[in-house]
């Protein structure tokens, strides 16, 4: 057991940064408002193409499809460093972190051929067609029906919270082919299709990050179904795993919790009341990060993760919640025009318990599969 | 990074969950507070475990996954100090090793041979003469005693002194984290067995929620102390610290909540981890204490004047 970062790991991590300081813009931290914004999303393909050809858009990805089958460490080092950074990959990096591996692991040789070189490229923006306005921890219940005609199927329902739909090519779509759990689906949706209406819902995270998504007589060819009819509760399970620790919030809610305790010690404010708060954040952001890394070494030592990742999340939603309150307890004037990255991080901090599934989803998780107590009645 | 143990991690691991087995179950007929370990003491004597951090290829880290696992039993020994803080003192010094804040009773003094007396900023050891140490009568599941007032006690250098500090917060959140995980097992046990509107405890929603988050905090520490006694930083050993006696205030209430009356009970064990978690909470400052330390070494404020 050793926690100190091999060199190539330093390396790698020096290397990001240089990247970053390289290519972000000076105004970057006011961009950062809003990832799914127009401003953000048109930048994140600007950036995501220079970062593949700087090779550190996927170097965690097979040589095959533009990688160069990096650890598992690669890749978190990779994502901490983004999303410290205000994650200047807007959307792409789901297509990094879940889409693209599951594509190779489930698609057919012409959807991989179509749709992964693209991402490899960092030239495409993905949604996912998961919530509905009936399902949403619920994911089962979805309502979304996918009614197959001959060779194609005719899509009609509606998808709510979609992030990133506004300006996304392409939708890793759920949607039901038959009654039950095992009878949903997965389709990849070019967002052209006829029959799509997207509608933004102004929101607290910023400007174009969620949306309402129509489908309305929508009809797709069968090549567009990802893996087989009704295998979609498999292959979501192994995506959702994959995005469970995907994105290393500790990392920007530690750096923000560092900024906000500047501004604290130089304005003379930073007396016993701020450090115990700070010091309890900052603990709880640490206990996050080697949770999550915890999470990370499984995977790289080839071990399968299981409800210690749904502990780790929460860890990390925790520590979220410190760094937040901390903010607008402390050093309140960042929400009201005082720092922009506070401000952007705040922003994106409020659905750190929502997104990729509620917070007491993994509670529940953790409760039958880690703690092993017996379970709900239904 | 890299959290695979070494193969002799991995012996020294299994060797002391090994031992750990013997000493699992409360005695059950003991009713006291303070479950004294003395034969586990002696097996850790006779098997030169005390020794685990001066061992090159084993190290502090090695020593605080003993502790911890060896916190997880309802016996209990002054294994902590011995293990993590002992070999980092200047000089030839015995254990068992206690430490007294401030005047007020500590844990394991009426045994010891070697006291860590800490008196505001500042830090001596003494070796207590028959007389000068006392048991106290104490709830806390630790024997408990105290130093007599005026007993002359040689100053640690600064620097010594902060280093013997970060070390104590180590063997505080590694002792912690084996503490916290015992707690939260015996909890699901209860939770488990114990039936209530014709179904079991842990089945219900509100208490299961509870139990993970009680969960999610226990494994936090287990990191934050391993990681702590893998660098030797002080600022690892201060955010340990913190994360321990934070987690362990929230933790303890919520347990005692879940087990209901039989919580209160000497018959069951679970006071022997709690009580034991809640004579930590007030050691090296509280968490205001870590705090302040960590504003220093992590935030890079001035030390108050």
């Amino acid at each position: 057991m050793d926690f100190t970062w091999d060199l190539e790991q330093q390396t790698f991590r020096s290397t990001v940064r240089a990247f970053l300081d390289a290519h972000l813009p000076p105004d970057w931290e006011s961009l950062a408002h809003g990832p799914g914004s127009a401003t953000q999303s048109h930048f994140s393909k600007k950036f995501c193409a220079e970062l593949a050809r700087a090779g550190l858009l996927v170097p965690h990805w097979p040589k095959r499809w533009g990688g160069r089958d990096a650890d598992p460490w690669t890749a978190f080092i990779l994502a901490e460093e983004m999303w410290e950074a205000g994650e200047p990959r807007g959307g792409q990096y789901m297509n990094v972190n879940w889409i693209g591996p599951t594509l190779m692991r489930f698609g057919t040789e012409e959807q991989q051929a179509h749709y992964i070189p693209p991402m490899a490229r960092g030239e495409t923006i993905w949604c996912q067609g998961f919530s509905e306005p009936e399902a949403g921890s619920d994911l089962a219940s979805l309502r979304t029906r996918a009614e197959r005609q001959g060779s194609s199927y005719r899509i009609n329902g509606q998808k709510i919270w979609t992030s990133y739909a506004g300006h996304a090519d392409t939708c890793f779509l759920l949607a039901r082919t038959s009654p039950g759990k095992g009878g949903i689906s997965i389709f990849l949706v070019p967002m052209d299709t006829p029959g799509i209406i997207v509608r933004e819902i102004p929101s607290l995270i910023g400007e174009g990050d969620i949306h309402e998504v129509f489908f309305d007589n929508l009809e797709v060819p069968e090549s567009t179904m990802l893996g087989a009819e009704g295998q979609a509760w498999e292959i979501a399970r192994t995506s959702l795993s994959l995005e469970r620790v995907g994105i290393p919030r500790f990392a920007l809610a530690g750096k923000m919790l560092q900024r906000a305790v500047g501004i604290l010690m130089g304005a003379g404010r930073f007396g016993h009341g701020a450090i115990e708060q700070a010091a309890r954040a900052l603990a709880a952001c640490e206990a996050a990060r080697f949770y999550s890394y915890s999470i990370v070494d499984q995977r790289r030592h080839g071990l399968a993760t299981g409800p210690e990742a749904s502990a780790a999340r929460f860890a990390t939603v925790m520590a979220e919640r410190l760094v937040g309150e901390f903010v607008v307890e402390q050093v309140p004037e960042a929400l009201s025009g005082g720092d922009a990255m506070l401000l952007a991080h705040h922003q994106r901090a409020i659905v750190a318990g929502i997104a990729s599934g509620a917070a007491e989803i993994q509670l529940n998780l953790i409760a039958t599969e880690l703690l092993r107590l017996p379970r709900e009645p239904r | 990074m890299d959290f695979k143990l070494t193969p002799d991690q991995d012996d020294l691991v299994s060797a002391i969950d090994k031992l750990a087995q013997q000493f699992e179950l409360k005695p059950t007929e003991f009713r006291g507070f303070a479950l004294a370990g003395h034969e586990l003491e002696k097996e850790l004597e006779d098997g030169e475990y005390f020794g685990v951090a001066q061992v090159p290829e084993l190290g502090p880290l090695c020593a605080a996954m003993a502790v911890e696992r060896l916190a997880r039993l309802p016996y209990t020994s002054e294994i902590a100090l011995s293990m993590l803080v002992l070999p980092q003192l200047q000089g030839e010094w015995s254990r068992p090793l206690a430490l007294i804040e401030n005047g007020r009773p500590g844990r394991y003094v009426a045994a010891a041979r070697t006291i860590l007396v800490i008196e505001g900023d500042g830090m001596g050891i003494v070796q207590p003469m028959a007389g000068e140490v006392n048991a106290a009568e104490s709830l806390f599941a630790y024997p408990m005693g105290t130093l007599r007032a005026g007993v002359r006690v040689t100053p640690l250098a600064r620097a010594e002194a902060a280093n013997i500090r970060k070390w104590l917060r180590v063997a505080l959140a590694a002792e912690t984290s084996g503490l916290l995980q015992a707690a939260v097992a015996s909890a699901v046990d209860h939770l488990t067995q114990r039936k209530q509107f014709g179904r079991p405890l842990g089945t219900f929603q509100a208490l299961r929620h509870r139990m993970a988050e009680c969960a999610v905090l226990a494994g936090g520490v287990h990191w934050l102390a391993l990681k702590a006694a893998g660098t030797a930083l002080d600022g690892d050993a201060a955010l340990a610290a913190m994360h321990a006696q934070e987690s362990a205030t929230r933790v303890v209430y919520d347990l005692h909540q879940m087990l209901g009356a039989m919580g209160m009970t000497l018959e069951h064990p679970l006071h022997l981890w709690t009580y034991r978690l809640k004579a930590l909470l007030s050691e090296l400052g509280g968490r205001g204490g870590q705090a302040q330390s960590i504003a220093q070494l992590c935030f890079g404020a001035k030390p108050p004047k």
